[in-house]
């Protein structure tokens, strides 16, 4: 990769990858870290992006997330990747932003229903660049998406609920 | 469930706002892309505790070995015998002790 093709691609896409790193691993620090880790390893070679396999963003994101699963795994060495036990646990909202509550139901998800939810819902990848990113059968990605939006639901349902009354 | 929960869901999902990547990452990624040769002059790496002990101590036994001054040894030194002069005429004085 030249230092042009980089600076593209930073500039292109540094921003999905923060957000998408910060709300994976819940800090502006380790994401910026990861980020950077990321375009470095790019610009070293080593990790080579070929069209044949996706969209730069998809190859991109795939990179940050084997590192912010790394970190995760770094953190909690125990931590299961991926549950089939619901999170079911409705939040507590009291003297908390929404924002910070979301934050908090979404933190709450195993890893793996987390990134799927994070690329849908906030980075708005389909299903195939998702499947594509995380290197994941796309029946494996609908089932994560669903039980992550059941948990959320779950999670949220004081949100929800209060929502639907106003 | 309702086919509009999808959309409260994500509605709900997007008041969790997080801002793009910070100044101080371009700055990071910036640097080590246009001045990657200043490493040589600034950059550090990381050794662990006991390889960096062991070079220590290698370094240390090496600078010790050449302050040393070797011990001149009976073997290596030389005499000169340019100066040298036989005696023309000695006469030799034969003592006798008594035992």
């Amino acid at each position: 990769m030249t230092s042009a093709d980089l600076h593209a691609a930073y500039a292109g896409h540094k921003d999905v990858l923060y957000r998408f790193a910060r709300r994976m691993t819940g800090s502006a620090v380790v994401a910026e870290d990861l980020v950077h880790d990321c375009f470095l390893m790019v610009w070293r070679d080593a990790v080579v992006y070929s069209p044949n396999r996706g969209t730069m963003r998809s190859f991109l994101i795939g990179v940050i997330r084997n590192l912010a699963l790394k970190q995760l795994r770094r953190e909690r060495p125990f931590l299961e990747l991926e549950e089939d036990s619901g999170v079911c646990e409705p939040i507590d909202p009291a003297g908390k932003e929404r924002g910070e509550l979301v934050a908090q139901a979404v933190a709450g998800l195993p890893p793996l229903q987390r990134e799927a939810i994070l690329l849908a819902e906030y980075e708005e990848l389909s299903l195939e660049e998702i499947a594509s990113a995380t290197g994941s059968e796309l029946a494996a990605v609908k089932s994560r998406l669903h039980r992550a939006r059941e948990n959320l639901r779950c999670r949220l349902a004081p949100l929800l609920e209060m929502k639907g009354q106003v | 469930m309702e086919p509009s929960d999808d959309q409260k869901l994500s509605k709900l999902l997007k008041e969790w706002q997080v801002p793009g990547a910070p100044p101080s990452l371009d700055r990071r990624v910036m640097a080590w892309r246009e001045r990657w040769w200043k490493i040589l002059l600034t950059g550090s790496i990381r050794v662990p505790v006991p390889l960096g002990a062991a070079l220590a101590v290698i370094l240390l036994l090496m600078s010790v070995a050449l302050v040393r001054k070797p011990a001149p040894s009976r073997a290596d030194s030389t005499v000169n015998l340019v100066d040298f002069r036989p005696v023309d005429d000695p006469q030799v004085r034969i003592i006798r002790g008594q035992l």
